[in-house]
């Protein structure tokens, strides 16, 4: 057929550009985003929580179109994208990425009675910028067939020679990791937590791609201890109680369990401040909360109830991460973390 | 008119004279063509080289936005310094040896098999010949998903066919990650070796055989070296698709460049850095495609495209007989057949418990419909430069076409980044443009819609569509040109008549290519999605990453079905010896 065509003489080119053009048009207009909608960058897209969402959607007749990524990658296309971004809000997890987001000037602050209700001081940004919608804490975890519980007591404990060579950890890229450290710095001071990261090189750790697999190790025998979040190992215990790994609460004398968030902010070029301010409010609201404990994580609203399936887990004692401080420490943390040779 | 018979492709001739835009006519001298009567005589006019020069924009189009990366080394290195002490010698010595150890594995397995069965006849050739091309439907992400899913102990996924909490040793080092990219990527080396072998004449075989050659010593010195190229560009593209694998070596926790450079520019978001970090890699792939052409040499075997004269391969006996298949066959069942029964029966699990995403149907059309048209592109700058080249060579020609295809072992992340930097500019250009003249909100055209994945996409794959048809295109001997010219045929009517329909199983096969790839493809998706349409990969991998196995099943096995009926219909066509027959369906 395309023979017979450029028998007619057309040059091949056009032919060519005709045709290409004829379907790259199509598939444009077969993907093309279909009537003005409230667009989230979500960086929650892997936790399940879309039901939260289309709530949203059936209790205020506003359409929501949730755009998927990590938070690094939201955070990378939001600021490119800048005053053109077809962004309205920014849910995004860690501190890292929120702190980022405010830092290069996406996020607007808002403030309304109906959020500030909802979220505790300490859990959103002095300015409004960004509101916790979780928060999770970031602890050891082990095996429950081969460590004794009483041998770990803290983040110290990854440094302790009985551990040598049977823990892992998640790579430093992660923002978890990085954010945890940061904190560190802000607390500890710089020389004090090199000399905690360095005891736990020196177990000479695995290093894992992600959290729920880190606990997959552990369970299957590859290492005996490691950091995770919580909620990883909330939801392998919900889905089978008699998972062989358990936390351990680090610091409970002391500072608490490292405690990070997840949150949402509007973004600085919206045009829909008003629909965005209703999601914010929304997604902090007892209701919508629920959403999102049921994956695990504790509720940024102190009203709403604790999922059944963690008893017991929110009366740990908690130490929330120094927003302000640790913030600016993020570079030189992920870069202390080369320096030790976390990989 | 002056015939100017250059002597020989690569000429003194960087910037072709408008002489009258004939090739570096071969020795037969038909390059006074034009002069001869017909009915392109009755509009001559003075003529650029059109098709060089087009093909040699086309060229610079697919491989400009990746001119970014070298620029990135000027300027303050101030940050690469950090780097270079601690990310990137393991980075460096991982992709090294990744690259070197794929090379290796997939011309020792696909040139192994391509000669098994092209050579020698055994019990189940006829189906092993085909089946062992299944692989290349499966991404190496999904084989690592389905490995990493044996730990069973964190998945809400109980049919595990080994057990649940199954150990692997060594999976996550860099030996794992060699074994598992081989496992998948040696089809490419197998199926160019195989069809080198298939286009062979018994002719140059049978005289090496009555010159007192057995015929293993046939198959190796007049064979094997004949397939050289064909096994070069196999093995080349094998260790371009490892050098950019992504998902595999992150999934694995194997520090490579590439995931260093996602590292860099997601953890630190220094750009500068991460674009030199990528221009390294880019470095390691133009060394691994010199590589390929310095093997391949100045030979251009061209076959004769007679059909039925192919080697009939020979009986082989004894325990010899029973003892072929036994590899081919253990290493399908490793990497294809067992890890697809697994992701059957973790997806019949997940329908059963009604756990399947509901957004399954929207994802698998995106990844489609993205397949098709990268590939439609493609192949259409493929056949443009490939034709450019051939009817007008020269340096320049030849450099920008090699460029093109450096994309293909940039890793995808970087090509989306470098496509999404002038992307960007391009798109708030456009609609500031538009919104002052006309008034209208057009949006981000590219990167607000499909348009600037499709971008990265071609930058990207555009060397799968180019080899296979550079390599059928090398296959039509220039007589065939020389003597549609002598008739009076321009060049437009040549490429038209006489090279599409020959060129067809190479245009099909680049399109095949290109499309799999693309369904396969991750990293580039992932940041150039118009975010909210999500793809198949995109699927499998934030739930792999998540461990969330029982979200990735579907779509994986959804992402192998829909790779396979391009492999397959390859198949048919390396299958039957009408290639051509098979092509009339495009």
């Amino acid at each position: 057929m395309l023979s017979r065509l450029i028998r007619l003489r057309w040059p091949i080119p056009v032919i060519a550009l005709v045709a290409v053009l004829l379907v790259v048009g199509l598939a444009v207009v077969a993907t093309r985003d279909d009537g003005p909608r409230l667009v989230v960058y979500n960086g929650r897209s892997h936790y399940g929580d879309e039901d939260v969402f289309s709530d949203f959607e059936e209790a205020t007749g506003i359409d929501v179109e949730l755009r998927g990524g990590t938070g690094p990658e939201l955070f990378e296309r939001l600021r490119r994208e800048g005053e053109d971004t077809p962004a309205d809000v920014l849910i995004t997890t860690d501190l890292a990425n929120l702190w980022r987001a405010e830092e290069a000037g996406l996020l607007q602050g808002v403030t309304t009675p109906t959020l500030e209700a909802n979220v505790p001081a300490e859990l959103h940004d002095a300015d409004g910028a960004w509101w916790a919608l979780t928060t999770r804490l970031r602890v050891p975890v082990y095996s429950t067939e081969r460590v004794d519980p009483a041998a770990v007591t803290g983040y110290e404990s990854l440094g302790d020679p009985q551990f040598a060579g049977r823990t892992c950890l998640r790579t430093s890229a992660n923002e978890y990791n990085q954010s945890l450290v940061a904190d560190m710095l802000a607390k500890r001071g710089r020389e004090a937590t090199e000399e905690l990261l360095r005891s736990w090189m020196a177990n000479d750790p695995d290093i894992i791609n992600s959290d729920g697999e880190l606990l997959a190790a552990i369970a299957a025998g590859d290492c005996d201890l490691g950091l995770t979040n919580h909620y990883y190992l909330g939801r392998a215990l919900k889905e089978d109680p008699e998972f062989p790994v358990a936390p351990a609460w680090p610091d409970q004398d002391g500072a608490g369990a490292h405690a990070n968030v997840s949150g949402a902010g509007v973004v600085t070029w919206t045009d829909r401040r008003d629909d965005a301010i209703a999601l914010l409010e929304y997604l902090t609201s007892v209701e919508a909360q629920k959403g999102f404990t049921a994956g695990s994580e504790f509720a940024a609203n102190p009203e709403a109830p604790a999922p059944e399936h963690l008893a017991g887990w929110d009366d740990v004692v908690t130490d929330p991460i120094a927003a302000e401080e640790a913030g600016p420490l993020l570079e030189e943390a992920a870069q202390l973390m080369l320096d030790v040779g976390w990989n | 008119m002056p015939a100017v018979p250059a002597s020989s492709p690569p000429a003194a001739d960087p910037d072709p004279a408008p002489v009258d835009g004939s090739p570096s006519a071969p020795v037969n001298g038909a390059a006074g063509a034009e002069d001869a009567p017909g009915p392109a005589a009755a509009r001559r006019r003075p003529r650029l080289p059109g098709w060089a020069v087009l093909s040699t924009v086309v060229a610079l189009v697919v491989v400009g936005p990746l001119v970014a990366l070298p620029a990135s080394f000027v300027g303050e290195g101030e940050a690469f310094d950090a780097i270079a002490r601690t990310l990137l010698p393991r980075a460096l010595r991982n992709s090294l040896l990744l690259g070197v150890g794929v090379g290796a594995g997939t011309l020792l397995v696909g040139g192994g098999l391509a000669v098994l069965v092209s050579f020698y006849d055994f019990p189940g050739r006829r189906w092993l010949e085909w089946a062992l091309v299944l692989p290349m439907a499966m991404p190496a992400y999904v084989l690592v998903f389905v490995l990493l899913g044996q730990y069973g102990l964190a998945s809400p996924l109980h049919s595990n066919l080994l057990g649940d909490g199954l150990e692997i040793p060594g999976l996550r080092t860099s030996g794992g990650a060699i074994v598992v990219l081989t496992g998948v990527l040696y089809p490419y080396v197998y199926v160019l070796g195989r069809s080198a072998f298939l286009g062979q004449s018994r002719q140059a075989f049978e005289a090496a055989r009555t010159l007192g050659r057995s015929y293993g010593q046939a198959v190796r010195h007049v064979a094997i070296p004949l397939a050289r190229p064909a096994l070069a560009a196999g093995a080349t593209l094998a260790v371009m698709e490892a050098l950019a694998d992504f998902g595999a070596v992150d999934l694995l926790g194997v520090q490579a460049l590439t995931s260093a450079i996602y590292r860099v520019w997601y953890g630190t978001f220094d750009q500068d850095s991460a674009l030199q970090l990528a221009t390294l890699l880019v470095g390691l792939a133009l060394t691994m495609v010199t590589i390929e052409r310095a093997l391949r040499g100045r030979a251009r075997y061209h076959q004769s495209l007679a059909r039925g004269d192919a080697v009939v391969p020979r009986p082989l006996t004894g325990w010899r007989r029973w003892a072929a298949p036994v590899g081919p066959v253990v290493l399908l069942l490793l990497v294809f057949v067992l890890p697809v029964a697994q992701l059957v029966a973790w997806t019949v699990e997940t329908v059963r418990e009604g756990s399947v995403d509901a957004d399954l149907a929207r994802s698998a059309r995106n990844t489609l419909l993205l397949g098709v048209v990268a590939a439609v592109v493609a192949v259409t700058t493929a056949t443009v430069i490939a034709y450019g080249q051939r009817v007008h060579r020269s340096r320049v020609g030849a450099v920008t076409s090699r460029l093109a295809t450096v994309g293909y072992a940039v890793p995808g992340t970087v090509v989306a980044v470098a496509v999404f930097v002038p992307l960007v500019g391009l798109d708030r250009r456009i609609a500031r443009w538009a919104d002052s003249l006309f008034g209208l909100d057009v949006g981000l055209v590219f990167t607000g819609t499909i348009l600037g994945l499709v971008v990265a996409y071609v930058v990207r794959f555009h060397a799968l569509a180019f080899f296979a048809i550079e390599a059928r295109m090398q296959r039509i001997s220039t007589n065939l040109d020389d003597a549609a010219r002598a008739l009076g045929a321009d060049r437009a009517r040549i490429l038209a008549d006489v090279h599409l329909p020959l060129l067809g199983p190479g245009l099909l096969s680049g399109a095949l290519l290109v499309l799999v790839e693309v369904m396969k493809e991750l990293p580039a998706t992932a940041l150039l999605r118009p975010l909210g349409g999500d793809t198949l990969a995109i699927t499998v991998w934030e739930a792999t990453k998540d461990t969330r196995f029982d979200t990735a099943a579907f779509p994986a096995l959804l992402i192998v079905a829909v790779g396979l009926v391009p492999v397959i219909l390859l198949v048919r066509l390396m299958r039957t010896d009408g290639w051509s027959s098979a092509a009339e369906q495009l």
